[in-house]
């Protein structure tokens, strides 16, 4: 059951945007919903208005270019972003995750902003974003901003997103393009399952460089790597930089024990795809 | 009965055969009472404890009350009556005392679900918190706090249970056989272990749901999603004193049971709702996280055994010692514990044996009958024990097992004896094994091994079960013949997923010798229409109601066959029947068609004759005894149905990681009526406990809050958790007072699933694992011989939830 709300469903980027500059702390905003409703529904969330960002044509958009890189929409699904030719080509990662990530059918709505967004610590697309140098483009009545993910991300659910703003879209500079990468993720069923750890990594040419969800506050990436670097020492830095808890789904004994694993097997698979 | 018929003589039974609620339940035409709404009917909502124990200070509704819309509002202190099925120990809304986090306290009716809602969250209930009472073996401590300090003045069921006042013991079912002490000392060898397993949710698709209306003159009008209708309207009118004949239970399509809609839930509160509204039906949908803490779950237990073993590998004694924690209330835990109390021992014959069986009240959500009704969670122990006593004493454990099965002659632990059509338990173990390729492996597995690194582990376990149900159980099915000559069959035993109306359908039929298309067995239950039925549990369904459908069946025809022979003016001995009608069998041209008798038969003149033609068929369990309380000896059971699982598992020792390659499910069905709908009980409930082996379970903080009730953290298995492949093979031993010779099995797929997975992973990696769930860090954990998890109370105060942001606020407020 939802408490009350109203929605609003504006049809251009300036009039969602007006009305977050009036009414932002009181909003949320709204695409795939599969977080939101949740949250509403659990009376976590209890926002005055809900904007739903889909009447919006620019948002949909998703595309590629060798200068820009790959620019995906607000509203782009993870069913539309792991389907796309230059995401299949380019970030395999990309596609790595997105498949991981809860059901096919929650992937028809679930969009790869909305999971940023969301900044959940086993949020399946923050730790692939990072690896590849991800940037949010946050927009608002008085302008656009850009900052790497890495600097977004603040905390548990915690972003520097201001009331006012929305992300309009991700866009993951050409860099890594063609880099080969894999995303390792622990579940409890073969099911749909949150993440209880995650590792994201990719290889170009003479670097790796590794990500980390559900094992900190927020997914920890690794500094570049050498791809001659052992395994061991992978692992040892990413034990330095991850504070993983004890919780329901599992302990801290076994995050850090499948992070080395995840690492080790993700490093024998890029050793061999590269 | 007609155990003895040849298949090849049947034309319907023993064929594979189409659901009869297939269309329907595919296409979404079917009605459940989820989907439905009355006139002017009120929606509820109820207010539930955050705290496992508390005493209730106060309880104001007046701002709930004052909000337009509102139309009832109800607390514990308006509502005197007690409930139970076996134990009378729990009110309709707590009173003084909260018992379990989750419990309702107050509830409220109004115009519309979101009115309600904000009625409930303007309810101010103050606490004052009370040290709970988690751990069952604390708990019958003597200086334990008491979760019920006046257990002495309920009413129970004096013929079966043994509640004491003065502790926090519900029940005690105890069993003696031979001498302990004497097996022990004759035993070469005498191995202890204990196993664990944690609560689990039913998890139905449709939660429980009820609609009431307490019309003028105290009629009453249920729909609820309900198992058993008749139990429901009794239970009803026990506790609020009304004549049955006032009380009319509807009980449309339900969308799954396993045993958790089997008593009564929430249809009193519902129906007090209704009444203080002024009689306008009122409905109660529970939310899917209400499902884990307001309703009830299964027992966890934690199960002692102790076997004595010859030189040679007989079992010579067994004391086993069985913890059940009922959480707050009895409800079916009692009787949990007495089924399990005497079918401990397993298909095995042990010839010296103890069991004492507690069921135990804690500050938890409460037990109640889940399919398996306690074999699941003992048999989880008993056949990882059996693999302990069998490695340890250098045996096969397949072999091990053989020499130990309960064989005709064999004493049961109640001193039945078994005879030659009990069943054939060696033939599903070796069946079982057999498929899997037991004691070898084959290239692929060698294969995949190599390439993979895992480990290759196979097992193979055995189960039992028989009925728990009154030793007076009884039911009865009435068929009406239709004005076109099809017939429609009555029946209040519920179909709720098991496929049982299909095969009483295929039974008329083959009795009759219709075709299936023109025999219905009506899907709607009605108190007021159809012929008792006690409960839709237990997998008695099949035989009883199979037998009662087939007395029915003959019923009718010897009506029609009397009536025939007065048109045909011919003995009764000399016709015979087919589809179309009743003839001489010396003069086939001298017939008289259903049709022309269905409602009574018509001479050329307008004469008649006859009368609309009906069959009744009752039937009643025979020959069963109460248990004596002290020894537990007697004839607790209508019929042993038994089976095997053989299991493969691949697992990674360095993760604990693993796939279930291959389960094979084998029991000996006495007769399979309906191919497809034993293939998919077997695999449906193969599943089923397959979830409860690698990953539910509850998991409580030390304040007894319930830490994951919701599928975020509670998760259940899905397609993707097949095992890669899958088989079910019916062994036919016939059951000689089953229809045709049948047994059920719907409970039994899910038995001894789990223990077939901690034992094909020790076979594969050597961990050890005595607790259930088997996640992939439990395997890890066992492999490295680190301490377990603690997987019932985490040990910090408020749990993980409050370092865990993705638990929501209902989880641990």
């Amino acid at each position: 059951m939802l408490h009350d709300f109203s929605y609003h469903r504006p049809s251009s980027m300036k009039e969602a945007l007006d009305f977050l500059a009036q009414n932002g702390p009181k909003t949320a905003v709204f695409s795939g919903g599969t977080d939101l409703f949740v949250v509403i529904r659990a009376g976590v969330a209890k926002p005055a208005h809900v904007l739903d960002l889909k009447g919006i044509p620019e948002l949909g958009k998703i595309s590629w270019d060798k200068t820009e890189g790959l620019s995906v929409g607000a509203c782009v699904t993870i069913n539309t972003l792991t389907e796309y030719p230059a995401v299949r080509e380019h970030f395999p990662v990309l596609r790595s995750a997105g498949e991981e990530l809860a059901t096919f059918q929650l992937r028809n709505r679930a969009t790869m902003v909305g999971n940023v967004v969301t900044a959940s610590p086993c949020g399946d697309m923050g730790s692939p974003l990072m690896v590849l140098g991800g940037e949010v483009v946050l927009a608002s009545s008085s302008g656009e901003r850009r900052m790497p993910l890495s600097e977004f991300i603040t905390g548990v659910k915690r972003t520097l997103i201001r009331p006012d703003e929305v992300v309009s879209r991700i866009v993951v500079p050409p860099t890594w393009a063609g880099a080969v990468g894999g995303y390792h993720k622990l579940k409890r069923i073969k099911g749909h399952d949150l993440g209880v750890v995650a590792v994201a990594m990719v290889r170009k040419e003479n670097t790796i460089r590794c990500a980390i969800s559900s094992a900190a506050p927020t997914p920890v990436l690794l500094p570049d790597l050498a791809a001659t670097s052992s395994v061991e020492d992978v692992q040892k830095k990413a034990q330095s930089m991850i504070s993983p808890i004890d919780d329901v789904r599992c302990t801290k004994e076994y995050r850090s024990f499948m992070v080395d694993i995840f690492i080790k097997r993700l490093m024998k698979e890029l050793e061999a795809a590269a | 009965m007609l155990d003895q018929i040849p298949a090849s003589e049947l034309k319907h039974v023993g064929k594979q055969t189409r659901r009869i609620d297939a269309v329907e339940k595919i296409t979404g035409d079917a009605t459940y009472v989820s989907d439905m709404i009355l006139p002017g009917m009120l929606y509820a909502r109820v207010k539930t404890s955050p705290h496992a124990r508390a005493k209730i200070l106060s309880i104001d509704t007046s701002a709930a009350s004052a909000m337009p819309g509102v139309r009832a509002v109800v607390t514990g202190k308006d509502l005197n009556f007690k409930l139970g099925l076996y134990v009378v120990d729990k009110d309709i809304l707590a009173r003084e005392e909260v018992r379990h986090f989750g419990e309702a306290v107050a509830a409220v009716a109004a115009d519309t679900l979101e009115i309600a809602q904000k009625a409930i969250d303007a309810i101010k209930v103050e606490y004052q918190e009370l040290e709970p009472v988690l751990y069952p073996k604390e708990a019958i401590k003597d200086d334990a706090p008491l979760v019920h300090p006046d257990l002495g003045s309920y009413s129970y069921m004096e013929a079966a249970f043994t509640p004491r006042p003065g502790t926090n013991i519900a029940n005690h079912t105890r069993l003696r056989k031979g001498d302990i002490e004497k097996g022990f000392a004759e035993s070469e060898w005498v191995i202890e272990r204990e196993y664990t397993n944690p609560s689990v949710q039913h998890v139905p698709m449709e939660t429980h749901v009820a609609i009431v209306q307490w019309g003028r003159g105290d009629k009453v009008d249920i729909w609820s999603s309900a198992q058993s209708p008749f139990t429901l309207r009794n239970l009803f009118c026990v506790a609020f004193k009304l004549p049955h004949r006032n009380v009319r239970v509807q009980v449309p399509y339900i969308g799954g049971g396993f045993g958790g809609k089997a008593g009564i839930g929430i249809e009193p509160l519902v129906a007090v709702l209704s009444k203080l509204a002024g009689g306008r039906a009122v409905k109660l949908t529970a939310t899917r996280e209400e499902e884990f803490s307001l309703l009830p779950c299964r027992s966890q237990l934690t199960y002692n055994i102790k076997t004595g073993v010859s030189k040679d590998g007989k079992i010579l004694a067994q004391q086993m010692t069985m913890y059940w924690d009922s959480g707050a209330y009895a409800d079916y835990a009692v009787n949990v514990t007495r089924a399990s109390g005497y079918s401990a021992g397993g298909p095995y014959e042990i010839p010296n044996a103890t069991v004492d069986a507690y069921t135990i009240y804690t500050n938890k959500p409460f037990g109640t009958a889940y399919r398996g009704f306690g074999h699941v969670e003992f048999f989880w122990g008993l056949e990882r024990h059996m693999d302990l006593v069998a490695i340890a004493i250098g045996m096969d454990p397949v072999n091990f097992r053989l020499k130990n099965t309960l064989k005709p002659g064999s004493l049961t632990l109640t001193g039945e004896k078994i005879t030659s059509h009990t069943g054939d338990i060696d033939a599903c173990l070796k069946t079982a094994a057999e498929r899997i390729g037991y004691g070898g492996i084959t290239k692929e597995e060698e294969a995949l091994a190599a390439k993979t690194g895992r480990k290759i582990g196979k097992s193979v376990v055995g189960l039992h079960k028989a009925p728990a149900m009154p030793p007076f159980t009884a039911t009865a099915v009435i068929i009406k013949m239709n004005e076109d000559g099809t017939v429609t069959a009555n029946i209040s035993l519920t179909d709720y997923g098991q496929g049982t109306y299909t095969a009483v359908a295929q039974m008329i039929a083959e009795r009759l010798r219709f075709p299936m298309e023109r025999v219905k067995v009506a899907f709607e239950c009605d108190t007021d229409r159809d012929p008792y039925d006690w409960q839709t549990v237990a997998s008695k369904g099949l035989l009883m109601s199979g037998n009662a459908a087939i007395l029915a069946a003959d019923d009718l025809l010897k009506n029609a066959y009397g009536d025939a022979a007065q048109i045909l003016r011919a003995n009764v001995v000399d016709m015979d029947h087919d589809a179309e009608g009743i003839f001489v069998r010396h003069r086939p041209e001298e017939k008289v068609t259903f049709r022309q008798l269905a409602i009574g038969y018509v001479y050329p003149n307008g004469n008649g004759i006859g009368g609309p033609l009906v069959g009744v068929g009752r039937y009643i369990a025979q020959g069963l005894t109460h248990l004596n309380k002290e020894t537990g000896q007697g004839h607790p059971a209508l019929d042993w149905t038994y089976g095997a699982h053989g299991m493969i598992v691949a697992v990674d020792d360095e993760t604990g990681e693993y796939d279930v390659l291959k389960v094979v499910s084998v029991f000996d069905a006495g007769r399979v009526i309906n191919p497809d709908a034993f293939r998919g009980q077997a695999i449906g409930g193969m599943l089923q406990g397959l979830g409860t082996a690698t990953v539910e379970g509850y998991i409580y903080d030390n304040r007894g809050h319930l830490l994951n009730p919701s599928f975020t953290d509670n998760k259940i298995p899905t397609s993707r958790d097949l095992p890669f492949e899958v088989e079910a093979i019916g062994i036919e031993c016939p059951q000689l007072d089953g229809p045709y010779g049948a047994r059920g099995i719907g409970e039994h797929s899910m038995i001894s699933v789990a223990a077939a997975l901690g034992n094909a992973i020790q076979h594969a990696t050597g961990a050890q694992v005595t607790h259930m769930p088997l996640r992939y860090e439990d395997v890890w954990r066992a492999i490295n011989r680190k301490e377990p998890v603690d997987n019932w109370i985490t040990r910090s105060p408020f749990g993980s939830c409050k370092s865990n942001p993705e638990i929501g606020k209902y989880q641990c407020d």
